[in-house]
Order: C-alpha cells, then structure tokens, then sequence
C-alpha cells in the first residue's frame, strides 16, 4: 500500500505529462471533448505499474515532486481551451516572482554564500508571515494566481501533501523556475523588439 | 449573477483560502520543536565512572565482512540495546553497481565474534518502497533513536553521480533484526539532490537527532540535519560553505558546546577543517584549518569523558595507505598520534608484493584467517590498475559505547572491513608511550 505522499507525488508527475500532450503537432484540431480524453488516457497510463513500478515513478526519480506553483501552471494550461487563457498581467506577475525567488534561493542553495534560505522553509515564522503578507498584498492588487500559488502550497504543506517538510518545495521547483526565466526574457525581448520598431515608424 | 458579482465573488473566496491556509500554516510553525542543547553521550554523561576500565589493556583486531572479490567500503556502527554494536557497509561488484547492497553484522563483545554479515537493503527494494527510479545505493549511517528505534540511514542516486545523492531512512523496532519501508528526506530544493552522509549522527536533549549531511554538487560544504522521532526534518544549518569541505564531524563536548571537523577536498591547504559552537548549534564559527593533515579523506572521532578527543583520520596530505589515531587533550588545538593503525607508506606497489604484503597484513589482523590467498586476490582485484597498486585504509567510523569502550571499523584495501576494538587503559597507555617518547 503506498503512502499518500507517494500517491500525491506521483499524481503530479502525471498530470505534467497529461499537460505536456498540449505540446504535440496538431493537438489543436481535436474537440475539447477528445483532448480531454487525450489526456485522462495519458494520465491513466502513467499510474500503471510497467514492471515493478509505474510510468510515473521512473519519471520522479529524476524529476522529485512537482511543487503546487507549477501545478497551478500546467492545470491553467490543461484548462484553457474550456475556460480561456489567463490574463497576462496575471502570468506575468506569477512568472517574474517565481524569477526573482530562483534567483535567490537556488544559487545560495548551492553555496553561493554562507547563508542558505532553504533552511527557512522548515516552518520559520518569519517566513510564513512575509508569504502571508506578500499573499494579501497580490490579492489587493487583484493578482489572482500569485495569491492562489501562494495560499494552495501553504495549505498543502501544512496537511503534508508531499514527503517534503520544506514550504519551498511547495513554492516553486527547478522547472517552474526554468519555464519563469525563459518566459520573462521572451517577454523582455518581445517587448524590446516592440519598444524598437514603435521609435523607427 | 453578473460577471462583475460573479469576481466579487470569486475574490471573496480565495481572501478565505487564504486565511484558511494561514491559519494552519501558523498552527503547524506555532508547534514546531524550539532550539535545543546537545545530549551528552551516556558515557560522558557518567563522567567516566561508568568506566568499566578493566586495569588490563585489550586491543583486538578482526574483520567484520567476509564476501571476497567484490568492492566493500563505507562502514559505520550503531551500539544497540543490549550493548551489542551493529555494523552497516556497503559491497557489490564495484561502488556505484547496480549490484551494491547494504550488509550488516552483529558483534558480541562477550564472544569477541561477529555475527554472520546479510543483505539488509539493495536498489530494486529501495527503489519499490520509494516509488522512483533508484539508479545506485551507498554509505549506510544508523543511529538508535531514545525509544530504541533503529533508524538507517543510506545515500540512493536516481539521476549523475553520487554528487546526485538523495537520503533515504529506514527503521527497524527489533536492533535490526527486520526494517520497515524505504522513506525519503527532502533535504534540497534542487529535485533533492547532493545531500549525502557520512559522520556520526547524534540526539539533542529533546529525544530528536542530529545528521552531520554534506553537499557535494558544483559547491562542497558540511550541513547540519534535525530530524524528529517521526523522521520529519526540523531543520537545517549549514556549518560551511564555497566549494572544499565534506562529511563533517561533530565532537560534543558540553551541552553547548561542539567541536566540527571535516574532510578538506581540494587543493592547499591539505588540512582538516574545523568549525565550532557555543550555542548548541545554533550559530558557528568561521571554518579553519586545524594542525591535522588531510589527504581528501573522511576522517571520524569521539569526545572522552575527561574532554579528551580522539580521531582517526589518514593523517597524511597524500593517499589512503597510512591510518593514525591521533588525541587532542586542548579541545583541538594540537594533536599527537598515539598509534599508528596503517602505514603502508613506501612498500612496494607492484601486484605481486602488493599481494603477498596484503596477505601478511590480512593474517595480522584477524588471528582466526589460516589462508589469506582471498585477501590478497581481492586487494588485487579492487587496488591494483595494470602494474601498480595503491594501498587504501580508509573511512574510519569510531564510536565510543556505553561502557567506556571503543569500537573503530575502516575499508581495508577496499575489499573488506576491518574491525579494532580497545579500551581505555590500552588507550592511556598508548598516551603515555608517546609522552614517554616526546620525553626521550
């Protein structure tokens, strides 16, 4: 019998791949209701064991668990063609946050520096209080998906949701923090290219 | 409803989640353990009372692994409830096979005898209780927790080198005899990797446990693991960092106090690196170089009850081939070889008389071997490339037991396990020698 994290952390691994169907050549001519199947199908497939353990768990092993922020991230894309995309200037916010926290926590986590903010994550207070803060103040100003990043990986670190006792592995992941900083320089050299061709017309 | 109710709404909603997760976020970080000093070892704790100190020096010497002509290192050992010491390695067809197991050993110290060795763990085990890809296994570190629970704890790789390693613990409820399902430590946020163990892990005055971790990926440093009886890690400090130190030591010597040493992996200066603290841990000093020499070779230690410590470590700035047993009786700031284990410095490293020395070397050390043909042949086979041979004593794991005396395994040659046990008056004695010769 596995354990909860097990199920929870395996489970996330599926539902990236059930997302990454989304990147397959003419996956936009299927109906909604036929890439939904899609991708209940693949997600299904991962969880079958394929000798003494499933799909997904080979992935894990290279991959870890998935934290909530890039769940949050896949289920937008996986939900999109129902309900729409997300509104940028809330992607965008989503986006550079999860930048500047990669920035700041993996090269220290790698010895840039005698300080580590990894240590942080096992329940310091102070830490819990700036999220908190940093969750209200997203909500003030209307960004939706910061505050629901924010708030889904507090809750599910609080109840254990994954075998990690650290809040930053709720937070954010190397891919999340990989996809952030691709996505921010893209924005930057679109809108650079932008800025350019606005001054020469 | 309007679209504009219908966000109203919807913000209302994620302003409750919000408080809801707070509100358990700070319930769970208002019942998280405070700081905590150090538990003294039961034999310090006894200030040298508990001392058996039979008045007759005992030094014994024999081999814990058996299996010959297969890749055998990284020993520790774990004194169980009935004063037996356990010891854990790994061995399979070479390091980082496929094939590697953790073995184990019981030793009675009334017999003076090992128990037969066996398997304990192996990758595919670990690899199903886990749930993920497990590519290899590696260093085994036990400790018994306050409620006699056994905890085990092992490197496991699933993507690179061992640069790539992960902790994995399991538990046993009977001193090892059975262990319960792998379980994984999330100790690093970069898909957990490059958290590895090699010192000798220690409890706090609460009942949780102190693992000395170290990270080896692109930056080298020693750090600290707090871990409670659940096997939830408390938390995490680091005790060094850049790219030059690994498996740190913790030396206790007060209930505040620690002294930190740690193998040094890089060029100049080829010394052990120390760090301390007077704060139970919670803040450390700024990384030195100590007046031991370090040749990027692990190293491991105790505190006796009078403040002496004792280390054994290759106290050389150049290969594995001689291994000391040195005492500082200042808390660190000198030390003085007190016996010499290995010295293989000099000898002939051709295979032949590499062979022949071996087996000599292997007769000596355990009395019950009558023909050390295997001994030399697997020497041959793990340290031998093309016409040159390198000795390797290596990997030392020294504890101290609750009655006073002192329990050393090593990787010998890296094909077996070597075993020394003595006691505190054959230790007194040694340290008197040595003054008796600075003297002369």
């Amino acid at each position: 019998m596995p354990n909860i994290t097990d199920v929870t952390g395996l489970a996330g691994v599926a539902c990236a791949t059930a997302a990454a169907v989304l990147l397959l050549p003419g996956i936009g001519k299927l109906t909604r209701l036929r890439l939904a199947l899609l991708q209940g199908a693949v997600f299904a497939l991962m969880l079958v064991p394929f000798g003494a353990m499933p799909f997904a768990a080979y992935l894990r092993g290279m991959t870890g668990d998935l934290s909530v922020t890039t769940l949050v991230l896949l289920c937008c894309a996986m939900l999109r063609p129902w309900c729409g995309a997300v509104q940028s200037r809330h992607r965008l916010a989503l986006l550079s946050l999860i930048t500047l926290a990669a920035l700041g926590l993996y090269p220290m986590a790698l010895g840039v520096g005698a300080h580590d903010p990894y240590h942080l994550g096992y329940g310091n207070l102070l830490f819990v209080a700036a999220l908190l803060l940093l969750a209200l103040a997203a909500w003030f100003r209307g960004l939706s998906l910061i505050t629901l990043c924010i708030a889904l990986a507090t809750l599910a670190w609080t109840v254990g949701w994954y075998e990690s006792d650290n809040l930053w592995d709720y937070l954010i992941d190397p891919f999340a923090a990989i996809y952030s900083l691709a996505a921010i320089m893209i924005y930057f050299v679109k809108t650079l290219l932008k800025w350019q061709r606005c001054r020469s017309c | 409803m309007t679209h504009y109710g219908h966000q109203k709404n919807t913000h209302r909603l994620l302003l409750a989640l919000v408080v809801v997760a707070f509100a358990a976020g700070f319930y769970k970080v208002a019942h998280h353990p405070g700081a905590a000093s150090f538990q003294m070892p039961a034999t310090l704790q006894k200030s040298g009372s508990a001392q058996t100190d039979s008045s007759l020096p005992e030094f014994h010497t024999d081999f814990v692994s058996t299996q010959q002509n297969i890749s055998t290192h990284a020993a520790s050992l774990v004194e169980l409830g009935n004063g037996r010491i356990r010891a854990f390695w790994f061995s399979g067809s070479r390091e980082g096979a496929p094939d590697v197991v953790i073995r184990s050993a019981v030793f009675d110290p009334e017999k003076a005898s090992w128990s037969p060795e066996r398997s304990i763990v192996n990758r595919a085990d670990t690899e199903r209780a886990l749930l993920r890809y497990v590519k290899k296994i590696g260093n085994p570190v036990a400790q018994r927790a306050p409620d006699g629970k056994l905890w085990l704890y092992y490197v496991t790789v699933s993507l690179g080198g061992w640069a790539g390693s992960s902790i994995t613990a399991i538990t046993s409820t009977d001193d090892g005899a059975t262990w319960g399902p792998a379980r994984r430590l999330i100790t690093s946020p970069l898909i957990n990797i490059s958290t590895l163990i090699k010192g000798t892990p220690f409890l706090y005055s609460d009942g949780t446990m102190g693992l000395p971790v170290y990270h080896e990926f692109i930056g080298k440093f020693g750090e600290l693991l707090r871990i409670d009886g659940r096997g939830e890690i408390i938390n995490k400090q680091r005790l060094s960092s850049g790219k030059s130190t690994l498996q740190p030591v913790i030396m206790i010597t007060s209930p505040q106090q620690a002294l930190v040493l740690m193998r040094r992996s890089g060029n100049s200066p080829k010394r052990v690196i120390s760090t301390a603290t007077g704060d139970a841990g919670q803040h450390w000093s700024t990384p030195t170089p100590t007046a031991l020499a370090n040749p990027d070779a692990a190293l491991s230690g105790v505190v006796l009850p009078d403040g002496r410590m004792l280390v054994v470590l290759n106290n050389i700035e150049d290969g594995r081939d001689a291994l000391s047993l040195v005492v500082s009786t200042d808390g660190g700031a000198s030390w003085k070889t007190v016996y010499q284990l290995e010295d293989q410095r000099g000898q002939p490293t051709d295979p032949v008389r590499f062979g022949k020395i071996s087996a000599g070397l292997a007769k000596a050390s355990d009395a019950s071997i009558s023909d050390a043909s295997g001994y030399a042949q697997s020497a041959q086979r793990n340290k031998c490339i093309a016409q040159h041979c390198d000795y390797e004593f290596s990997y030392p794991y020294l504890i101290q037991t609750r009655n006073g005396d002192f329990d050393l395994v090593y990787t010998w040659n890296r094909s077996f396990i070597k075993h020394v046990r003595f006691n505190r008056a054959w230790l007194d004695q040694r340290m008197e020698k040595s003054n008796d010769a600075e003297h002369h």
